[in-house]
């Protein structure tokens, strides 16, 4: 039997199976007089509009008879953007067949191929991907002979487990914990008698496991995700390998950043996980492509910090910055230590104005959410200085799930569905350990949907409607994903993983999901435009002068691991990091010389507070000195 | 052939409303851009434009729908759509296969249409319309997502029409109660018209019992280019060009509209004379220009001593029965339900 259930998306998604939707209408259908018939077969038309795209769609008739070979052309070269938005499908088409056809966008596929290549560069065991997937096939053949024997018994078992899970989480909500408690065992004893190496026998362990952590140690209690983050590393990097939900989400999201960055020398990306900077190779190698040249890139990346002292972003950086070189990419690389993504304030990130910024983050805006939707949340805080940095595109992946509802039992409904679903497709990789390693990733999720509560509980998944929902309030619009991406992303998909993944296009977004469940949402965004900031001056932000030189030798802090400053005769201030010739670390803002090499305390460096900063907080920075730093707050 | 490559616009703007006409000439366009005259099918793009929706467990107008996957091999996925009972309002979410209670329930497997090469059993139009099934007829809707041409040809479609039927024909949650089985109809339109023809004729040759076919303007051809064909090409939606592209995407190579699976009572047709053949309701539409086809048949049926009712919609387009909005849709659905509940 398998499980799923979609009761989540009813609240989020406006793609109706039915005309006649109960009470509220779904949150995207703003404009009343959308064509409700239309609106069942999932396109958006305004009432008044019809007749405007009926003649159009002539139009495009007329056309396609008229030069069938040019309407060909169409098919091929042409990358379309959300069909469900009709009026725009059929005005696009009819542009691009009254111009002349445009050179097809060149940067697509090559780089994103490569991207287990690059993989190669710099991570030490990968197998050989077709390798794999030959593999695969193979071994998924004598598991599908496995699975055909479950006996009527077995299935049977698992229909009762299941429906004893539901129930034994009702008795949670409910606050009867002795009840809980003999269902707990009645279940441990049914395990023995389902199979657990696979199918629904497996992932029920793991709810039993959480659902017991809940009764057992509290809510919040102990060190859930007690890993280091040097073990969650690990975990995550066999979780890419192992099913393609992270590198759809990498190669999703770089194909949305180069598209963006395209026209610009001067690139910034914002990586909210950096984790082992696995989706950043592929992006280098497409930048190094592409015609014109590739732009100066800076990468900043955001991580927990280490706690023996070591610098792994800026190892990660180092390696990034090695690659960069070897493909004639001018990198540099800032690391951000933080163990939340709400204690990173935007000056850490030190944005030029001048420069193109992307912001990407994959599964971790929805850290940032509480429970109840209290005043100055996290998300409202961060999306707003987000907003703030202008980013050219923000690229945001998120699981598609509702596990962020208030009702513990909706919640622990929602999450066996999806993680059954999960697990199931995992069962298709057969790599370890990757595919060990992976399901102990995703245990520590289903721990932490279950068993937590309050600030203890960061797995706060929120289906792509709520996201539409929320981001639009704060200012931003959506960037549609067209179909040249959802083309490479199946594509990959077939070449790399084993049937049954789906890619789904969801109104200018993409989903990629197991048959028919989609798991994973990957959606781009562009700020809403306010009136543009003055950019011409750089506001002096420092108080205070100082007219020392002073150089880090402190280990890395939590703060900013590459901090020093100094005051020039000029009236901007400063940072930079850097250690005496260290290529790739911070290299200066172009205009400016970067005199590296010398004797670190006669550097003078510049940066410049970005206005778009400094204008919302409206605050003056100030400058401490300590232990020969100069920290700027 | 100046004549089939007019295309009269003004005519078939006449006879459907407004949305109707910007539905269907949407599908006509994409599927323009879809086919190569090679023969191959853009797929990557198909699957993009192809507007979709999830199941959902959470009843919408008393109609709840989970996806099954009933065959590893194939990735054969169904969705099964069920009514809510008075009972139960509200579906206990891990007992979505629990069994149906009614002394007769007839269960409906149906075959999407988008010959043999579009859409899916979650293509919203098809979500629509069996959710509108089930309450109609009061029945669990079972709608298969076959292997669809020019990547998977004759027999792909039909052998998974026969792994549901089997499938469906072996579920103790959906047995009636009166007599302990599965009350079995197939029911699809254009292609999935075709498939339930083929699929009941394995049925009889295995001894599973099917109550009845429901063919909506099913899709059947052959060699010889007929008077609809003639007169309608292009008109209404439909030209004969793309047609022939459909059969050869789902024709084994080689073979011509001869062939059984495209002309079932052809010169390669195959007799239903004197067999157990389900009673077949057919409903034809008057501007289909593939409709001689469709009546020929309904005659082959009747020749063959079956029972058959021909339903012939005289101003209806293909895609008809999509949207609510016109008289055939309502006088064809009542059919569809007396015709279903004719079992009790």
């Amino acid at each position: 039997m398998v499980l799923y259930d979609d009761s989540a998306t009813l609240a989020g998604s406006c793609s109706g199976s039915s005309s006649s939707f109960s009470s509220k209408p779904p949150p995207m259908q703003q404009q009343q007089d959308i064509d409700d018939l239309l609106a069942g077969a999932g396109y958006k038309v305004r009432s008044s509009e019809l007749r405007k795209v009926a003649h159009r769609l002539e139009r495009l008739e007329t056309a396609m008879v008229n030069s069938p070979a040019d309407f060909s052309q169409l098919a091929s070269d042409t990358i379309h953007y959300n069909p469900s938005d009709l009026a725009s499908w059929v005005d696009s088409l009819l542009s691009e067949f009254a111009e002349p056809p445009t050179c097809p966008s060149e940067f697509i596929m090559d780089p994103v191929t490569n991207q287990t290549v690059a993989n190669d560069v710099w991570t030490t065991t990968n197998p050989n991907m077709p390798q794999v997937h030959h593999n695969i096939s193979y071994e998924q053949q004598s598991l599908n002979n496995q699975l055909t024997v479950v006996t009527a018994m077995e299935e049977d078992s698992g229909i009762r487990l299941v429906h004893m899970l539901m129930t034994c989480a009702e008795c949670v909500q409910r606050g009867d914990f002795s009840l809980a408690t003999s269902f707990l065992k009645d279940m441990q004893g049914l395990l023995t008698r389902v199979n657990t190496v696979c199918g629904i026998g497996k992932v029920a362990g793991h709810f039993i496991d959480a659902l017991s952590r809940r009764i057992f140690q509290g809510i919040g209690g102990g060190s859930i995700n007690g890993g280091s983050a040097f073990e969650n590393e690990i975990l995550y990097h066999h979780f890419y390998e192992a099913c393609p939900y992270l590198k759809f989400a990498h190669f999703t999201a770089n194909q949305a950043i180069l598209e963006a960055f395209d026209g610009h020398d001067c690139v910034h990306v914002v990586d909210f996980n950096l984790m082992h900077g696995l989706q950043w190779p592929a992006l280098i190698q497409a930048l190094a492509l592409r015609p014109g040249g590739p732009p100066l890139l800076r990468l900043t990346g955001i991580g927990p910090p280490s706690p023996d002292g070591r610098d792994s972003l800026r190892e990660i950086g180092l390696r990034l910055a090695e690659l960069a070189r070897s493909v004639n990419v001018r990198f540099a690389f800032r690391g951000v230590a933080a163990s939340r993504l709400e204690d990173v304030k935007p000056w850490m990130l030190q944005v030029n104005p001048k420069e193109s910024v992307a912001v990407n983050s994959i599964m971790q805006l929805h850290r940032l959410l509480g429970s109840d939707s209290n005043l100055n949340s996290p998300i409202e805080t961060v999306l707003s200085w987000i907003r703030s940095l202008n980013p050219k595109i923000m690229t945001v992946v998120e699981q598609e799930a509702n596990h962020n509802q208030p009702g513990f039992l909706d919640r622990f409904t929602e999450a066996l569905h999806y993680y059954s679903t999960m697990f199931d497709s995992l069962e298709a990789c057969t790599v370890e350990p990757d595919k060990t390693l992976a399901e102990i990733y995703i245990q520590r999720e289903i721990t932490n949907v279950v068993s937590c509560e309050g600030s203890a509980r960061v797995e706060r998944h929120e289906p792509l409607g709520k996201w539409r929902t929320r981001l639009s309030g704060a200012g931003f619009r959506p960037s549609h994903l067209g179909s040249n991406a959802y083309k490479q992303a199946s594509m990959l998909l077939t070449l790399f993983s084993a049937e049954g993944y789906s890619v789904e296009e969801n109104e200018g977004c993409l989903t990629l999901g197991w048959h028919s469940r989609p798991l994973i949402a990957a959606s781009a965004w562009q700020a809403v435009s306010h009136a543009p900031a003055a950019l011409d001056t750089h506001r002096p932000v420092v108080s205070g002068a100082c007219d020392r030189n002073f150089s880090s030798t402190h280990p890395p802090t939590a703060l900013a691991s590459l901090l020093f400053l100094k005051r020039n005769d000029e009236e901007e201030i400063c940072f930079e990091s850097g250690e005496k010739g260290t290529p790739g670390l911070d290299w200066p803002y172009p205009n400016k010389e970067r005199e590296m090499g010398k004797n670190a305390a006669s550097q003078h460096v510049h940066v410049s507070i970005s206005p778009h900063l400094s204008t919302p907080l409206a605050l003056p920075y100030n400058i401490f000195i300590r232990d020969g730093h100069f920290i700027l707050t | 052939m100046a004549r089939s490559n007019e295309v009269n616009l003004n005519e078939c703007k006449m006879v459907v409303p407004l949305n109707t006409w910007v539905l269907i000439s949407n599908f006509k366009l994409a599927y323009n851009l879809l086919r190569r005259p090679d023969g191959t099918f853009n797929r990557h793009l198909a699957e993009f434009l192809d507007r979709k929706v999830p199941a959902n467990a959470t009843p919408v107008d008393g109609v709840f729908s989970f996806d099954v996957l009933i065959d590893r091999g194939t990735s054969l996925l169904t969705r099964i759509y069920r009514p809510v009972t008075a009972e139960e309002p509200l579906p206990d979410v891990a007992e979505l296969e629990k069994p149906v209670t009614a002394e007769v329930v007839p269960v409906i497997i149906f075959f999407h249409g988008g010959s043999f090469a579009h859409s899916s059993a979650n293509s919203a139009i098809y979500d629509t319309l069996c959710r509108r099934l089930v309450g109609l007829c009061k029945a669990v809707v079972v709608s298969v997502n076959y292997r669809r041409a020019p990547e998977n040809r004759y027999p792909c479609a039909y052998d998974d029409g026969w792994t549901a039927l089997k499938w469906v024909n072996s579920r103790p949650w959906l047995q009636s109660r009166k007599d302990s089985k599965v009350h079995i109809y197939l029911a699809g339109d254009s292609s999935g018209g075709n498939i339930v023809h083929h699929v009941a004729l394995r049925a009889i040759e295995s001894g599973i019992d099917v109550l009845g076919n429901i063919l909506l303007n099913p899709m059947f051809g052959g060699e010889e280019r007929t008077e609809s064909e003639h007169n309608l090409d292009g008109k209404y939606f439909v030209t004969l060009r793309d047609r022939d592209w459909y059969w050869r995407a789902y024709l084994p190579e080689g073979e011509d509209r001869d062939h059984h699976a495209c002309n079932p009572f052809g010169p390669n047709g195959r007799s239903v004379e004197g067999i157990k053949f389900p009673k077949s309701l057919v409903v034809v539409a008057g501007l289909d220009l593939i409709q001689d086809w469709q009546l020929a048949y309904v005659e082959g049926l009747k020749k063959a001593g079956q029972e058959v009712k021909l339903l012939y919609m005289e101003q209806a387009t293909i895609g008809f029965y999509l949207l609510p909005n016109n008289n055939h849709f309502h006088a064809v659905m009542d059919e569809i339900s007396r015709f279903v509940g004719s079992d009790c």
